[in-house]
């Protein structure tokens, strides 16, 4: 697919708050279904770029263009089409879920006889009917988010933007969520999410963008990133002290690498063989074997952990 | 055009809604207050007072009780509540990702200034109409001035708004400019006797403009005179303070 079909083209996009760059020549083309997932830590500049891309944030710099249009000056012919669930929940307090929802068809421009129907099967689609007259106050803070998610449908956009949709959230929420996602996904829509949970960000997207002091790091399907950065299992032993027999140990066999976390020591190697191999070796079992993940890599990138030698 | 006037009109009816939602408690003040006034000063403090312009106190400080209104009614809107909005509830946060935009935003603040002002003026002046405190001939025009002060004021709120650094910071622009205007605006006495640079401050300020004229209307009294100097001053100091609030608020809501 060429640049002709891509609904979101970005440019070496910048952008400053004085001498802050936030957002530092970010380019990346998005296609028409895609689920794309922007991952960085917090401050790694993602929030300011999906702002810039629904046009709540002016650009400093670089070319940004959404569905054709150019968000700077054209964003509500674009957010007639672009669905956002925010960060924050921004419900109004004050009104009930009903009343939150109608406002917003009202703000998002749907016509009038079609709200009351449109509302009605969007609370059922996340099973928020029966919370209908509630006010905002006596909702769970995953109620809340349900309801914010929702209210990004209302207008049935083609491209929806999720910031941080499931963070602080129950697991049986954020099950929900995804389920939803996916649905959407399955229908077509373009998807652009940003997240701090791995597992979320592999299970949902077929494509990551690790985004770290407001540069794009890395851009590639998931397994290929872990392929790519952190192949092989990994052996995590709670006791630090085994860290000087890993570092002996590796001087010898410099396939593998050593990281030390909050938990403990660990050490990649590129197989299982290997890891048994290290593990009669040196006589201290760890405390748990596994594949290298998503959340390896992204530490790796990051420059925290596994391959960084921090 | 058309679009961007139906999407801030959008914006206004949101704040009428939540509004309308606590109704007593929002228009409470606004017929309590001048009613304390009016029975404090005019009736208890006038028995003191002979008379001031050849007219009873109470009816001395019945105009400027009801332009007050839009003063305190816009001031108050287009500061704490619209701080909160922007800052605490992130409304505008919310309203961002749909089709609205920082314009529509502001102007659907203005709209909603300007009706709550109309409202909260025309409901005070007919109090006093009731009361026969003033002429009801041209009680009519109170609404539209009533509207126009509260623009001119719920800028000044706005731009406050983008001055301070946090919601207590308000205190001090109320009392530094807020009462300053009020006491100085010619509703308690004729500031014509005043020390020349107060009179020449008061000049700055669009309430003393708004009092003043709305004298001329309920004491119906060189109404043309009223219009052509005070009518005209409010109008373009209103103009200059719209222009400001928006050039200055409008960064807060795209950054």
């Amino acid at each position: 697919m060429g640049e002709k079909d891509a609904i979101l083209i970005s440019k070496e996009l910048k952008k400053n708050y004085g001498k802050l760059v936030a957002v530092d020549g970010v380019s990346l083309e998005i296609q028409p279904g895609q689920c794309v997932g922007l991952l960085g830590p917090n401050g790694a500049g993602k929030s300011t770029f999906i702002g810039m891309v629904y046009g709540a944030t002016p650009r400093s710099g670089g070319e940004l263009s959404v569905f054709g249009l150019d968000p700077q000056t054209n964003s509500r012919d674009i957010k007639k089409r672009v669905g956002v669930v925010t960060q924050e929940d921004c419900l109004d307090e004050a009104m009930t879920v009903q009343e939150n929802m109608s406002m917003f068809a009202r703000f998002s421009g749907v016509p009038s006889h079609e709200i009351e129907r449109r509302v009605r099967k969007l609370l059922e689609f996340m099973a928020l009917d029966h919370k209908r007259d509630a006010s905002i106050r006596a909702l769970s803070g995953g109620m809340k988010r349900r309801l914010v998610f929702v209210r990004a449908l209302l207008a049935q956009p083609e491209l929806i933007i999720l910031d941080e949709p499931t963070t602080g959230l129950d697991p049986a929420v954020r099950h929900l969520l995804w389920e939803k996602v996916l649905e959407l996904k399955e229908a077509g829509t373009t998807i652009l999410l940003t997240t701090h949970y791995m597992d979320e960000a592999e299970r949902l997207c077929e494509r990551l963008i690790i985004m770290d002091q407001g540069k794009i790091r890395e851009d590639a399907p998931p397994r290929e990133l872990i392929e790519r950065h952190c192949p092989g299992y990994v052996a995590h032993f709670r006791n630090r002290e085994v860290g000087n027999t890993l570092h002996h140990y590796l001087s010898e066999h410099p396939e593998g690498v050593v990281y030390e976390d909050s938990a403990g020591v660990g050490v990649r190697g590129p197989d299982l063989p290997w890891i048994s191999a290290m593990v009669s070796k040196i006589e201290t079992a760890p405390e748990v074997v596994r594949p290298a993940n998503l959340e390896d890599v992204f530490l790796k990138i990051t420059g925290r952990g596994l391959g960084s030698h921090a | 055009m058309l679009e961007t006037f139906s999407l801030s009109w959008r914006v206004a009816v949101r704040h009428w809604l939540i509004f309308r939602k606590d109704l007593f408690a929002n228009v409470s003040p606004t017929i309590i207050d001048p009613t304390l006034f009016l029975i404090c000063l005019g009736l208890g403090l006038g028995a003191y007072v002979n008379q001031v312009e050849g007219l009873s106190y109470a009816r001395y400080v019945a105009p400027g009780l009801a332009v007050s209104t839009a003063l305190f009614t816009a001031f108050f809107e287009c500061s704490y509540n619209f701080y909160v909005r922007l800052t605490f509830e992130n409304i505008y946060k919310a309203i961002l990702t749909t089709p609205i935009g920082p314009r529509e935003i502001l102007f659907g603040e203005f709209i909603w200034i300007v009706l709550k002002g109309m409202g909260m003026t025309s409901m005070v002046t007919l109090w006093l109409v009731v009361f026969g405190f003033c002429h009801w001939e041209y009680a009519l025009l109170m609404p539209i001035l009533g509207g126009l002060v509260s623009f001119a004021c719920g800028a000044l709120g706005l731009i406050a708004s983008s001055l301070v650094k946090n919601i207590n910071q308000f205190q001090t622009v109320y009392s530094l400019v807020i009462s300053p205007m009020f006491f100085f605006s010619g509703i308690f006495f004729p500031i014509k006797d005043l020390f020349w640079p107060l009179r020449w401050l008061a000049n700055l300020s669009p309430f003393y403009h708004g009092v003043s004229l709305g004298q001329h209307i309920l004491w119906a009294r060189e109404l043309g005179v009223g219009l052509a100097i005070h009518g005209s001053a409010l109008l373009a100091l209103s103009f200059l303070l719209g222009a400001i609030a928006y050039r200055r608020v409008h960064p807060l809501l795209y950054k």
